[in-house]
């Protein structure tokens, strides 16, 4: 790779607890390409989700480097931190907390077409519509308010709103881990769809590793802030070397009997 | 429509409808039936109430009307209440919202102010801006807003602490709103509900509170109140209580109406919440 499209290295986040200080991410480095998935995986409380929310600056690291289109992300601040998070975009794991209570579908995908300028008020109801379509939804649900619709189709809105100021990077916050299995294969198709026709990277976060063998080129396997091993996916998960990475992999169901009927 | 019925579904909400209805049909209809000035002299001074039914409910020191002045008085209390129960809970929540939001120097130096106002009685608070500003209906609304914005703040702040973490307020950071939309159009909204739930206890304050400076002398001179028909009566208490008891008793049916109706206000949108 010559041009990481985000390079974090020696990352660093810790918290106090009643007076101890805990490391929730610890000189964590990694690179996407663009048009890449690294996968994140590691049980839980590994720090997957802190890494997710210091890369998106929703959370300021204690130590590190990020760099996000060759650009300090990490040196960007107010209006113009907040222009370039057009760029890099989040869907989160619960699709019903992800929303305002109070919004509807198309308020939702219509705050990032005005906040980045992307489309004149006379035009951003097409785009809305686009944006449905492009994820396979039906327009007419524009006008339904969040919790009117079904939880697979409130993570299609989480994409379109992601979509809509035409990202580089999307981080997928265990995107499909609240999704029923019928649906999660749908939105898997989906990102893979989006993946290759708009060349969007993805930062795929999740403790299942059956989805990430489905998703991503890459995957770090971290645990307790730490990352115990990294590379190809396939390779990883076929032959995980370390304590953690094996048993993330015995975790995962086996769709074949180990005994005979 | 379901929202309505679910309200009128307690004995103490339709209670309360009714006595608020009652006093608001008063307040519309008080020039319509006692179109002249209230505090224009009617008949023969201190004429007990059911005696002559032209003046139904007496005559005061004066001859003044009674039930005249307890019609056009029911309109202060209500404009006062409201006004400044509205005001408290606009204000209470912007500062609440802001220090909550905000966090760090700026909840630290907001709350502080809000610990100063509430340390100081609200009477007291209200008593001495009016005596420094002149009493007028305006200035009265704002003294009484200014010992009442205390508590809404603080309900407000504590609510907006809570939904702060939410992954929608992380969601509206992600695309890019400022902090200033996210405070005030995502989380403010959803902030509202328990803020709103004082809005009851603090227009009966209000309209208690109006009284009181009324009765003391300090309402709006050019006004009929309430509290002013109290003191008035008070020199006459022996010779002809009903002339107290009578704006006394209309004062405890409004705020005991005010009560009430809040409280099935409040009940509906329990109910509202837990179904969705």
């Amino acid at each position: 790779m010559s041009s990481p499209l985000l390079a974090v290295s020696g990352l660093a986040k810790g918290y106090h607890r009643g007076g101890k200080a805990i490391a929730a991410v610890d000189n964590v480095s990694f690179a996407i390409g663009p048009g890449e998935t690294l996968a994140l995986a590691g049980p839980s409380g590994s720090g997957k989700s802190t890494i997710a929310r210091l890369v998106l600056r929703l959370v300021e690291p204690d130590a590190g480097r990020i760099a996000f289109e060759g650009d300090d992300f990490l040196a960007l601040n107010g209006a113009a931190l907040r222009a370039r998070r057009a760029r890099l975009q989040m869907v989160f794991q619960d699709p019903l907390a992800a929303f305002n209570p109070r919004a509807t579908v198309a308020r939702v995908l219509n705050d990032p077409l005005r906040i980045h300028g992307i489309a004149s008020r006379a035009e951003r109801p097409r785009r809305i519509v686009a944006l449905l379509e492009r994820v396979g939804l039906s327009p007419n649900l524009a006008s339904r308010a969040i919790h009117e619709i079904s939880g697979g189709q409130r993570q299609r809105v989480a994409i379109a709103r992601a979509i809509a100021t035409k990202p580089s990077l999307i981080v997928l916050d265990e995107a499909v881990s609240a999704l029923d299995v019928s649906v999660r294969g749908d939105i898997l198709k989906l990102l893979l769809d989006l993946q290759t026709k708009e060349r969007i990277a993805y930062l795929f976060i999740s403790h299942d590793l059956g989805v990430v063998r489905a998703i991503a080129h890459r995957v770090v396997i971290l645990d307790a802030g730490r990352i115990t091993e990294s590379g190809d996916a396939r390779a990883v998960i076929n032959a995980p070397q370390s304590a953690i990475g094996r048993e993330l992999v015995a975790a995962t169901p086996k769709l074949h009997r180990t005994t005979a009927p | 429509m379901s929202v309505l019925r679910r309200f009128l579904r307690t004995p103490e909400a339709i209670a309360g409808a009714i006595i608020l209805a009652a006093l608001f049909a008063m307040a519309l209809s008080a020039s319509l039936f006692f179109p002249g000035d209230p505090q224009a002299i009617a008949g023969p001074a201190l004429l007990p109430p059911f005696q002559d039914w032209g003046l139904p409910l007496g005559t005061d020191r004066l001859g003044r009307d009674v039930l005249a002045e307890l019609f056009h008085g029911s309109r202060t209390s209500l404009a006062v209440g409201l006004a400044a129960a509205a005001a408290a809970l606009v204000i209470g929540a912007i500062v609440g919202t802001l220090a909550g939001f905000a966090g760090g120097l700026v909840d630290e130096v907001l709350m502080r102010i809000t610990d100063a106002f509430q340390t100081v009685p609200s009477f007291l608070l209200a008593l001495a801006f009016v005596s420094v500003v002149g009493p007028s209906l305006g200035v009265v609304v704002v003294a009484i807003a200014l010992g009442a914005w205390t508590g809404p703040a603080r309900v407000a702040r504590a609510e907006v602490l809570s939904i702060r973490e939410r992954d929608y307020v992380a969601g509206a950071r992600v695309i890019g709103m400022h902090p200033l939309e996210i405070a005030f159009r995502e989380v403010l909204p959803n902030a509202l509900p328990p803020v709103l739930a004082l809005s009851s206890v603090i227009v009966a304050a209000a309209i208690l509170t109006e009284a009181a400076l009324s009765f003391l002398g300090l309402g709006d001179p050019n006004r009929v109140t309430w509290g002013g028909m109290i003191a008035e009566g008070r020199t006459v208490l022996r010779t002809a209580p009903f002339l107290s008891v009578i704006p006394g008793v209309a004062l405890v049916l409004t705020v005991l109406g005010v009560y009430l109706a809040g409280e099935g206000v409040v009940e509906t949108t329990a109910v509202r919440r837990s179904l969705s």
